[in-house]
């Protein structure tokens, strides 16, 4: 089996890779510009020799529609765009086209190919924005509250639609947040972890957040790609939530994040509001049933264990092998 | 007569001034006072036909309607226009509207559609006119594509069914993204389908009618059409822009719905057409062999060719318009009847200026899709 995995340089894209070669896949992998693309996670997980890398501009039609004719994979896994959600705000036009532009561009071109290929679409809970206390499944409409969601929304749709319209294998993972040490300080998990044990380290820098009440549903990355690759082991292709099922505050995380090592988090976090997005979600809950009952997959890690992962590969205890 | 006062004349842009919607606000925006600036696309024919009776010599004391070269493509053109023309309303008409074309022209589609949309919200922002400038975004029923539940209202969840349902979705959620992070005033209109005599002569009504009375003179065989179940909530594209209209003249911005609740097949608009033209037709077959025959003659008029069937139909929209009402006290004027006689008694006009011109050994044009 050869898989085609786009963005195999961010976090997911390189646990996918591990899991596919341990597999016995043929993995090749796109990077904007694989000459100068950051190896860093694919080498913290062994696979650096292991993936075979393109340069693939996800925007640019022909760009796609060459590695695909070269790769000619048997499943794609669609990974790459701009993935945080505060950067959106501030690039909203580039987030629009490497998110749903490059669905667009991946549809059309294995159209154009009528490869036989199975498709992994990495859709996100940021589409449901707000879920209040009624968790999302499936069937729970889109109320995306930032550029990132709506794009993501956009993709999400466009998968739908090539599916239903020409009846292509194409699936589109509702992904919750899922975290690993493979994150960059850029997402809000690893800020926190980064500064706990710097903080406990010795280190005197103050840890600045913006709003704590924020709830999230936060997962283990490398189970996460178990789910991906089970999408496309279906007899029919199907959207997925994928989640723990538990959602909690940014300040329970912040929380066992500094008592894991050893230290008490009111000591050294502040919220500042200055840092609170201009359009936030309070609360995102998840129902990720149908992943249980269909794929046969369920999150083993939940918050407390994903924080004490984090910090254990922070202090270089543990790599980023585990899971 | 201007309604308003001078000194407190408002300024619209208009993108899609062109098209049908474009022109009837145009008019309309005209009308009450304002000045209007429309935007085109450059294009080596003029396509100015729609909004002819509205222009002027911009050099005439008193021109109140000025037209402007510039691209939804193209952000460097939007953010020129919105800075010179400082406008208290935007109508954000332009799009590449068509559905059947959107399956072959889908990253087009996307990118006029929706980055089309965000390049003007983001325009509004970085001019800081975002606490200024009201923003309308044309919507559409097409996000309901495979309904949730009918008739569609405000709250029924959205499933589209073609590139430019998904590039529409797109432009919908960015501008309640910018309502609700930048405070903009930004209103969508979800309209359901709405024509008039000035309607795209590709759209199925349009073509429709455009048919029938060549077909009636004898300028024209046949109508070839796809899936004549279709259902279709109709109203006149002169009611609508006024809800357009009305939703930035409200104290706070919201989404609306706006149809006329009535729906009916594309076969209905075919035989009501046909039989205003008194040549009522009678139905034969199904499926993709149903022909409509002119009863008097036995001519067989209508044909369904499968070329127009879509990758994925919308097979029924119907909307509920409760909450326009009630809100904008906004309701059509217009019913199906009115609008379908009015289609047909233009372009049976146009096609008997086709024949004269054709009897007096003039070339007129048959005009191909």
């Amino acid at each position: 089996m050869r898989a085609l995995i786009c963005g195999v340089t961010g976090q997911d894209g390189a646990y996918l890779s591990r899991l596919l070669i341990d597999r016995g896949y043929e993995v090749h992998g796109t990077s904007r510009d694989a000459a100068h693309a950051s190896l860093a996670r694919l080498e913290a997980l062994g696979v650096r020799d292991g993936v075979r890398l393109h340069s693939m501009a996800p925007g640019d039609f022909r760009s796609v529609l060459q590695v695909l004719a070269l790769v000619r994979p048997d499943e794609v896994y669609d990974l790459g765009g701009q993935s945080s959600v505060g950067l959106s705000f501030e690039q909203p036009i580039e987030t629009m086209e490497s998110i749903a532009g490059a669905t667009l561009n991946l549809m059309e071109a294995l159209r154009a190919l009528d490869l036989a290929c199975r498709t992994y679409n990495a859709c996100s809970s940021e589409c449901f924005g707000d879920t209040g206390d009624a968790p999302a499944d499936e069937r729970t409409a889109f109320r995306p509250r930032s550029p990132y969601g709506v794009a993501k929304a956009a993709a999400y749709w466009h998968v739908a639609n090539y599916r239903a319209s020409y009846g292509m294998f194409a699936c589109s993972g509702i992904l919750f947040n899922h975290e690993s040490p493979l994150r960059p300080e850029r997402f809000v998990t690893q800020k926190i972890v980064g500064a706990a044990c710097r903080i406990a380290g010795g280190s005197r820098e103050p840890l600045v957040l913006g709003n704590l009440d924020v709830s999230r549903d936060w997962g283990w990355a490398p189970e996460y790609v178990e789910a991906m690759w089970r999408m496309l082991r279906q007899p029919r292709p199907c959207d997925y939530v994928i989640a723990t099922g538990e959602t909690h505050p940014l300040r329970a995380f912040v929380e066992r994040a500094f008592a894991a090592v050893g230290l008490d988090w009111r000591e050294h976090v502040r919220s500042d509001p200055a840092l609170a997005r201009p359009s936030d979600i309070a609360v995102s809950r998840a129902d990720p049933s149908r992943a249980a009952a269909e794929l046969g997959w369920r999150a083993s890690m939940r918050m407390p264990q994903v924080v004490d992962a984090m910090v254990a590969a922070h202090r270089g205890a543990s790599p980023a092998r585990r899971g | 007569m201007p309604e308003e006062a001078a000194g407190a004349r408002k300024v619209a842009l208009v993108t899609g001034v062109t098209g049908q919607d474009g022109a009837y606000l145009a008019e309309l925006l005209l009308q009450k006072g304002y000045e209007v600036h429309g935007l085109r696309r450059r294009s080596s024919l003029f396509k100015t036909d729609r909004i002819d009776h509205l222009y002027r010599d911009p050099h005439s004391p008193g021109c109140r309607f000025f037209l402007h070269y510039g691209d939804l493509t193209d952000a460097t053109s939007l953010l020129r226009i919105v800075q010179q023309t400082q406008p208290d309303e935007i109508y954000n008409l332009a799009a590449q509207s068509h559905v059947a074309v959107s399956f072959e022209e889908p990253e087009y589609t996307a990118n006029a559609d929706g980055l089309g949309t965000l390049r003007i919200l983001e325009a509004i922002r970085i001019l800081g006119l975002a606490g200024r400038t009201r923003f309308y975004q044309a919507s559409t029923s097409e996000l309901y594509g495979l309904v949730k539940e009918t008739p569609q209202r405000e709250t029924t969840p959205f499933h589209p069914r073609s590139p430019y349902g998904v590039a529409k979705l797109y432009a919908y959620w960015i501008t309640v993204n910018y309502r609700e992070a930048y405070g903009m005033y930004a209103c969508n209109g979800i309209l359901f389908n709405h024509e008039s005599p000035v309607r795209g002569e590709t759209f199925v009504t349009r073509k429709i009618t455009r048919a029938l009375a060549r077909i009636r003179l004898g300028l024209q065989e046949r109508l070839y059409l796809g899936n004549l179940d279709a259902r279709r909530d109709w109203g006149h594209a002169k009611d609508f822009v006024e809800a357009q209209w009305l939703m930035l003249q409200q104290p706070a911005p919201d989404d609306y719905v706006v149809a006329t609740g009535q729906q009916h097949s594309v076969r209905e608009f075919v035989a009501l057409a046909a039989a205003e033209l008194g040549m009522p037709l009678e139905w034969q077959g199904s499926g993709a062999g149903e022909r409509g025959v002119d009863a008097a003659s036995g001519k067989c008029v209508v044909e369904v060719d499968p070329r127009y069937f879509r990758p994925a139909e919308v097979n029924t929209l119907l909307g509920d318009a409760a909450k326009a009402h009630a809100a904008l006290g906004w309701s059509p004027r217009i019913g199906f009847d009115a609008l379908v006689r009015e289609m047909v008694r233009e372009d049976l006009a146009q096609a008997e200026r086709d024949l004269q011109a054709h009897n007096s050994g003039y070339r007129y044009y048959s005009y191909h899709e």
